[in-house]
């Protein structure tokens, strides 16, 4: 087989596009390997080498009802909350770790605890009114680990609504207020990642591309240093470009066709998984290491008609109060139960493609968190999280209580996936219990 | 020995003491009374953005030194009275001896009070002032480099390219910050609106040409793919639009060179110019304003950039540009002239369109969630109605020069038969014709209209917090610090047997017990009480239906659920406003319309939207100036335009007269 070819018939079959269940131990497919018959993150350059690792900060707004959410027990004999149910045969590839800590959410200052907490979430910062206040831990991470990948990070997200605020619609962040917006759509997610490619079409963007670098260099240097920060920052972008024309996968380059555009933008189970697909993809065909995530927006008000709640949106539900108190906690268990179930299909996905010896799964490690602990109160305390996949030394099959804060886990994490970090905000130690 | 002291206020003033020395106070300011007064938060509200931005007490900056901190506190003078110091009203205010909006902060024979007593002494023994000199600000930082916004991209290519395709529609969505969504400090050029960008050039340079020259962009006939006059002349013209400046002599050449090296193996002359157009519109010139110019002459190209982004929302059209070109764009009364003929334009009320449409937060308005079995006459279509008729008092204030401060005190609105419903006035004549409201209609101006009713408040009851907190932020510009952390910000349940409480009864019990909630919000909710005989959905209501659940124990004994219409007191005011009760939107109405603080926070809104940024302190001048000026107009909307974009601030240049 010389010309490996991925037609959107076949990646649909590929990807079980219409199956809403979660598939576990689907073969993967023949176009997915290369020649040889290895697949693509396990081709020749890397046979032999240890195989890379990945890292995904998956996120999800509003908060989760506690006693509904975090194991009672602890150990290895946990039993599954309701939200955590559709983890049940993944036991074994994930763990999870609760009493997380996030203090520079908990604190007074610009913007609403939405704000503040997501700010302090992501980056350790506190929010700056404009956006978070450094970068957040999946950039940390990709500068790292990201530097030879045709895409340093890649950005997805699925649900849309949000009050619109920076801070409410991004999770990842390349700097202080200056977020990275997530791809919602997969089309786009598809173009980026698979789009025809042809090589005219290649040396007419570069020609384009090395003409807009120069005159943003000239520009650059005649301007203040507010300024020249904003133009570089185009550069910058420009580099990003550029590098994805260059490392373009030669097993790609044939002509694609994206899934469909039509269907209902707001059917948000089935986006999720097109989205969790695509990244499975761009993982094994080695084109990012490092992901995020973001399910439902920061104070999200998405609506949830496949959970038979379309009277209010999220943010409104997880505040349902006076008589509505008790109907609050069910809502919040069924949205956050949803929540982990789009997490474990792509933990599914992940497990079913194999890289090497064993999965893709065996080498990633997918860190799900939720904005605050408890929704209605803005619980920015006691947090929990679920940690999956086996990179590094990281245990499974647990649930955990711990204390620290978040950003010891994320340094802990950073760690097992191969890119230590010295220094994090807000974070005094490492997570030892998280890993064997 | 000379003592400097700067007042608190929007412009620093210095005042100078003569000796003397003053005796040295046994309270040190800055270790000892100030951080008592952050913990008590008078920051909150005494800053320039805050309720009390109007008093004469105006907190530093968080994390001020400790010498613009000892500056501030001796600052204070004023509020002392030197003939009895324990009369000052430095001590009064905060003790609620006299009436203090935010309340008894400080207890009467407290440590804190002893301090504060003690600096008051101090300020009392000094001498006082001699004179005061007010300080220039020279060092004015130059204006932002701003990122053309979607509209202004969209608007831009049209013009350039004759492309009605609003491509911007599908780059990543722009963020709120300030209010708005043009603001410079979000406007970061990330890598997926790079990849926007470069796929919406292709796009766009590709169908320019796609049928031949059909859109005449080349100014010449090419005799060949390598012509390269014609592609000079080609480049010389369509970049000069593109970049809103004539090119200098290198672009062109790189541009040229460009065409020519491409379009020979490509497919013709036309596949290079289709290249160097891909080219223009990603280039850093199309994408920023640069607010500098060179020295050299072609400031008026700058100039009129600045001015046709700003009212036009895109390039110079080819009257303006030949304005610059031609040097006639060098003195305030140019700029004057072609400021009133480009506001004249239709391009400027969609420009204006948004700022208000902004301003308002229609998307809110669209956004907002209401139960669909409560209120069967609401829907989204509603909500875009609600949204049309705000518009429409808008413009017709805005385009027909009617004194602005009807925006909230009109008498009269713009109504289609779907608002006539929830309004209940009969249909007007002509939907969204001028229809004045009935005689004693509680309604007027824009807190009558849905759009500020409806888009605050939950799906079922009303929020007079949400409704108040609007009010302070949008039309007065009065930031209300957010609620402590951890605090649990829901009503507490009604129980069956105990008394039915309206939502005002019940969030006055509750903020009355709480006095860490009442001090901020007693600052918004009495504004949104006045608001109450208007349901969530903004329909008018004589009586609030309170609805009671039974407890799962009390179900289980059989009770049911109870239904009660409760008697409204729809009695409001606005701390901070003299004089402030009022218990209609139309009475609220010609309250703002008579604030001085409305009137100046219509001008920070629009500054905000123009200069894309907050207001600083060095901008108090100019908003001085454009309020003047609004307010000698007899507060129309256009001079108000004018006296913010016509200025040497907004627009980079020095004007010699």
């Amino acid at each position: 087989m010389s010309a490996p070819r991925l037609d959107r018939r076949t990646f649909l079959q590929g990807i079980g596009f219409a199956g809403a269940a979660v598939r576990i131990g689907l073969p993967p497919l023949a176009c997915m390997f290369n020649s040889s018959g290895t697949a693509y993150g396990a081709r020749e350059g890397l046979a032999g080498t240890t195989p890379e690792t990945r890292f995904v900060l998956w996120f999800n707004g509003n908060g989760i009802p506690e006693r509904y959410w975090i194991p009672r027990d602890e150990g290895d004999e946990y039993s599954l909350t309701p939200c955590l149910s559709p983890l049940a045969r993944l036991r074994d590839d994930v763990q999870i770790l609760s009493g997380l800590d996030n203090p520079n959410g908990q604190t007074s200052g610009v913007g609403n605890g939405h704000q503040r907490t997501m700010s302090a979430l992501m980056s350790g910062e506190k929010y700056t009114g404009i956006g978070a206040g450094g970068p957040s831990i999946d950039q940390v991470v990709a500068r790292k680990i990201g530097a030879n990948s045709r895409f340093p990070s890649l950005q997805i997200g699925v649900c849309q609504e949000s009050f619109g605020t920076s801070m409410q619609r991004n999770m990842s962040w390349s700097a202080k207020n200056r977020a990275l917006p997530p791809e919602v759509i997969p089309q786009r997610l598809f173009d980026r990642l698979f789009g025809t490619l042809d090589e005219g079409w290649t040396t007419r963007k570069r020609s384009v591309l090395d003409a807009v670098r120069e005159q943003a260099r000239q520009l650059r240097s005649n301007l203040g240093r507010e300024d020249s920060r904003r133009v570089d920052e185009y550069l910058t972008s420009i580099s990003d470009i550029e590098r994805s024309i260059a490392q373009f996968p030669a097993e790609y380059a044939r002509n694609t066709e994206a899934p469909d555009a039509g269907g209902d933008p707001r059917d948000y189970p089935r986006i999720a998984k097109v989205q969790s697909d695509l990244l499975v993809h761009a993982f094994a065909s080695g084109q990012t290491r490092v992901a995020s995530y973001m399910l439902t927006k920061c104070q999200g008000l998405t609506r949830f008609p496949w959970l038979g709640l379309s009277f209010a949106r999220h943010h409104e539900y997880s505040h349902l109060g006076g008589s509505h108190r008790n109907r609050q906690q069910e809502v919040m268990r069924d949205i956050c139960r949803w929540h982990v179930e789009e997490f474990a299909y792509l933990v599914a996905k992940l497990k079913a493609t194999p890289e090497g010896a064993g999965s893709l799964l065996d080498n990633s490690a997918l860190l799900f968190v939720h904005e605050h602990a408890e929704a209605n109160s803005h619980k920015n305390s006691g947090g929990a999280v679920i940690l999956a996949g086996h990179a590094g030394r990281l245990k499974t099959g647990h649930h955990t209580r711990v204390t620290g804060t978040f950003g010891d886990l994320y340094r802990t994490v950073a760690k097992e996936v191969g890119a230590p970090i010295d220094h994090f905000p807000t974070s005094y130690g490492m997570i030892s219990r998280a890993k064997a | 020995m000379r003592v400097l002291t700067a007042l608190a206020g929007n412009l620093a003033l210095i005042s100078v003491f003569a000796p003397p020395a003053p005796a040295q106070s046994h309270v040190d300011f800055a270790a000892d009374l100030f951080p008592r007064l952050e913990a008590h938060n008078c920051r909150a509200c005494h800053n320039a953005s805050g309720v009390a931005s109007g008093t004469r007490l105006h907190f530093p900056e968080p994390g001020a030194a400790n010498s613009v901190i000892t500056r501030f506190g001796l600052g204070l003078e004023p509020l002392v009275d030197r003939s009895d110091p324990s009369e000052s009203l430095l001590l009064k205010k905060p003790t609620n001896r006299i009436p203090h909006t935010g309340g008894p902060l400080i207890a009467l024979g407290s440590e804190d009070e002893a301090l504060l007593t003690g600096w008051v002494e101090h300020l009392a023994s000094i001498p006082a002032p001699l004179t005061t000199i007010s300080v220039q600000h020279s060092n004015r930082p130059a204006e932002p480099l701003r990122r053309l916004t979607h509209t202004q991209y969209d608007n831009s290519v049209r013009d350039l390219l004759g492309d009605r395709t609003r491509p911007g529609r599908s780059f990543p969505t722009e963020d709120y910050v300030n209010g708005y969504t043009n603001q410079a400090s979000s406007q970061a050029i990330s890598p997926m609106l790079a990849e926007a960008y470069g796929k919406a050039a292709e796009k766009l340079a590709r169908n320019a040409f796609r049928y031949g020259d059909e859109r005449k962009l080349i100014p010449c006939a090419p005799r060949s793919a390598r012509d390269r006059d014609c592609a000079e002349s080609f480049v010389r013209r369509f970049g000069a639009r593109a970049y809103r400046r004539p090119l200098e002599p290198e672009e062109i050449e790189a541009y040229a060179d460009l065409i020519v090296n491409w379009a020979p193996a490509n497919g013709g002359f036309l596949s290079g110019a289709a290249l160097a157009v891909e080219t223009m519109l990603q280039s850093p010139h199309f994408l920023f304003l640069a607010p500098q110019s060179k020295p050299d002459g072609s400031q008026g190209f700058a100039t009129a950039a600045r001015l046709s982004y700003a009212l036009l929302n895109t390039l110079p059209d080819d009257e303006l540009f030949d304005a610059a070109r031609q040097g006639r764009l060098v003195t305030r009364s140019d700029v004057q002239r072609e400021a009133r003929r480009l506001l004249g334009l239709p391009g400027a009320r969609d420009t204006f369109d948004e700022f208000f449409s902004q301003w308002l937060r229609f998307d809110r308005l669209r956004n907002a969630v209401k139960d669909r079995n409560r209120f069967r006459n609401y829907s989204q279509g509603v909500a875009e109605s609600m949204s049309e008729e705000s518009l429409r008092l808008f413009r017709y204030l805005a385009w027909q020069n009617v004194d602005f401060r009807e925006l909230f005190s009109a008498d009269y609105t713009f109504v289609d038969d779907f608002l006539t419903v929830i309004y209940g006035m009969p249909d007007p004549e002509v939907p969204f014709g001028r229809t004045d409201y009935p005689e004693h209609s509680p309604r007027g101006g824009i807190l009558g209209h849905g759009t500020f009713l409806a888009q605050t408040g939950k799906p079922i009851n009303t929020s007079p917090t949400e409704r108040g907190l609007f009010v302070r932020e949008h039309f007065l510009c009065q930031t209300i610090p957010p609620p402590p952390p951890g605090v649990d910000a829901s009503l507490p349940p009604l129980l069956l047997g105990a008394r039915p409480m309206t939502i005002r009864e019940t969030m006055e019990s509750m903020h009355a017990s709480e006095e860490a909630c009442a001090s901020c919000h007693k600052l918004v909710d009495p504004i949104g009480f006045g608001f109450e005989h208007f349901d969530t959905v903004g329909a008018y209501r004589t009586t609030e239906r309170v609805r009671v659940e039974p407890t799962p124990q009390q179900e289980r004994k059989g009770m049911k659920a109870e239904t009660h219409d409760l008697a409204i007191d729809a009695t409001g005011y606005i701390a901070g406003i003299e004089k402030s009760d009022f218990r209609t939107p139309r009475e609220a109405g010609q309250i703002l319309a008579n604030s001085k603080i409305c009137q100046q926070c219509v001008v920070k809104q629009l500054f905000r939207y123009l200069f894309g940024r907050h207001e600083r302190k060095d901008d108090a001048d100019l908003i001085d100036r454009a309020y003047n000026r609004y307010e000698r107009s007899g507060f129309l909307f256009q001079e108000l335009v004018l006296g913010l974009v016509v200025t040497e601030e907004y627009l980079q240049v020095h004007w010699s007269e």
